[in-house]
C-alpha cells in the first residue's frame, strides 16, 4: 500500500523517509502520510536518519503533513536530521516550529 | 450457382431462365449495395481525414495563442522588475525562470528619501499560479498597500504580508522573502526573512556575513510575528539577494552544492551573469530545476 516506512509508537506515528524528498518524491509521501494519519494517530514524528536531502517541494509536505495532524489535535516534531538537511530546515524555520530532536524517543515525549 | 436437383431438372428451361435471372438481378443488387458501401467508406474516410486536419489546425491555433500568452505573462513579469539602479546604491540582476513563468521577482524602490527598501520572493513551485502570485505580492509591496504597516519595518511588512496571503486562500501556495531597508542617514540596514536563503554581505574590507532572520515562509501560518535584525552598511559593500534556486543544484548524483560553497563563489563573484554561468556549469546541460535570481547590489 504505502511505501512510506512507518511504524506506531505508543499511538505516535513515525515516518521514516529515505533519501530525498524533493519534487519527485514529494507527492507520495503527502499521499502517505494522509492515509497513514486517516487511520488514527494525530501526531507524527518524522524521522529523518536516513533522509540526505529535502528541497522545498519536500517542505512542503512536511507543512501539509503537520497541518492536518495539528487540524486532528495532535502535532509534528522532526528527529534524527543530518546536518544538511538541519540547514534547510534553519532557513525555513521549521527547526523553532516544529522542533529538532536527536533521537526518536525524544520526539515522541516532546509531543506528549 | 446452386446445384441442379431433381425437382429443378424437371421444371421447364423457362423456369431455370428466370430462377437465374433473379439471382442474377440479386447479385447485381448486392453489387451496386457493396459499391454504395465503398463509396460511402471513401467518403466518410476523406471527412474524417478533413476533420483531422482541421482539429489540427485548431490545435496549432491555440498552441499558439497559449504560447503567445505566456510570453505576455512573461514580458509583463519583467516589464515590472526594476531597472538597474545607476545612482548609489548601485544594483545589477539577473532572473531566468525554470520554465516559461516562475515564482521568483524582485523590487527595491525609496520609501522615502531617507529609506529605500530592497526585496526578494520565491513563491512555491512554478509556472503560470506561482508567477500570478509572486506579481501580485511584489505589487503590493511596491505600492505599499498593506493597511497600518511601517514599510521602514521588515518585521512589520513580513508580519502584514503574513496576514494578507495565507496559503489556505491562496490555492495553497506560499512564499518565502527577504526584506531589508537601508537607513541613507545612518548606513544602518534593517531586515527581516521569512524561510528564505540568507543573504550574502561582502563587506569592502573582503570579509563575508550572511544575513537572514528565523521565520516561516509567508502565508504558512497565521499569526507569525518576524523579528527584524540590523547591521551598518559602509561604502564599498555589497549585497547579493538570492533565492533558493540559485544554489540548489547537484554537483555529483545526488550530491546538493553546499550552501557555504556558493557563498564563496558570489562573494568573489564580479556579476550576476558569472555567477549564473557557474552554477550552470555544476548543473550540466539543460535548464536549471528552479527559477535563478540574483540582485546585488553595491553601496
Amino acid at each position: 500500500m504505502t511505501s512510506l516506512n512507518h511504524e506506531t509508537v505508543n499511538g505516535t506515528l513515525v515516518l521514516k523517509p529515505s533519501r530525498r524528498i524533493d519534487s519527485s518524491t514529494a507527492k507520495a509521501f503527502e499521499d502517505d502520510a494522509a492515509a497513514l494519519l486517516d487511520k488514527g494517530p494525530k501526531k507524527v514524528v518524522i524521522d529523518a536518519t536516513d533522509l540526505d536531502y529535502i528541497s522545498s517541494a519536500g517542505l512542503r509536505v512536511i507543512l501539509t503533513t503537520a497541518k492536518k495532524a495539528k487540524a486532528a489535535g495532535g502535532g509534528l516534531t522532526i528527529a534524527c536530521a543530518k546536518n544538511n538537511v538541519k540547514e534547510v530546515l534553519a532557513v525555513s524555520g521549521f527547526d523553532n516550529i516544529f522542533g529538532l530532536h536527536d533521537s526518536v524517543a525524544q520526539a515522541i515525549s516532546a509531543l506528549a | 450457382m446452386s446445384a441442379v436437383t431433381a425437382g429443378e431438372a424437371a421444371a421447364g428451361p423457362a423456369d431455370r431462365l428466370a430462377a437465374l435471372e433473379a439471382e442474377l438481378a440479386n447479385a447485381r443488387a448486392e453489387l451496386d449495395d457493396l459499391n454504395l458501401l465503398y463509396q460511402a467508406t471513401i467518403e466518410h474516410g476523406e471527412a474524417v481525414e478533413d476533420q483531422l486536419a482541421e482539429a489540427n489546425l485548431a490545435l496549432q491555433t491555440t498552441q499558439k495563442r497559449l504560447t503567445e500568452e505566456l510570453t505576455e505573462a512573461a514580458n509583463y513579469i519583467f516589464s515590472i522588475l526594476p531597472e538597474p539602479r545607476e545612482a548609489a546604491p548601485r544594483t545589477e540582476w539577473l532572473l531566468v525562470p525554470s520554465t516559461e513563468l516562475g515564482g521568483d521577482s524582485f523590487g527595491y524602490h525609496e520609501i522615502d528619501p531617507g529609506h529605500i527598501a530592497f526585496y526578494l520572493l520565491d513563491v512555491c513551485g512554478h509556472g503560470v499560479g506561482a508567477a500570478l502570485l509572486s506579481v501580485t505580492a511584489i505589487n503590493v509591496l511596491r505600492s505599499a498597500a498593506l493597511p497600518n504597516t511601517d514599510f521602514r519595518d521588515p518585521g512589520a511588512v513580513l508580519a502584514a504580508l503574513n496576514e494578507a496571503f495565507p496559503m489556505e486562500r491562496q490555492n495553497n501556495m506560499y512564499f518565502t522573502i527577504w526584506y531589508g531597508v537601508l537607513t541613507r542617514g545612518t548606513g544602518e540596514l534593517r531586515y527581516a526573512s521569512g524561510g528564505h536563503p540568507p543573504s550574502v554581505l561582502r563587506r569592502a574590507d573582503g570579509s563575508v556575513a550572511t544575513l537572514s532572520t528565523p521565520g516561516l515562509a509567508i502565508g504558512m501560518l497565521e499569526g507569525m510575528r518576524y523579528k527584524a535584525a540590523s547591521c551598518m552598511i559602509g561604502a564599498g559593500d555589497r549585497l547579493h539577494l538570492v533565492s533558493d534556486g540559485t544554489f540548489e543544484v547537484e554537483t555529483a548524483p545526488g550530491e546538493m552544492l553546499e550552501f557555504q560553497a556558493f557563498v564563496e563563489k558570489l562573494s568573489q563573484s564580479e556579476s550576476p551573469a558569472e555567477v549564473l554561468d557557474w552554477v550552470r556549469g555544476l548543473n550540466g546541460p539543460g535548464p536549471l530545476p528552479d527559477d535563478f535570481s540574483l540582485l546585488n547590489i553595491q553601496f
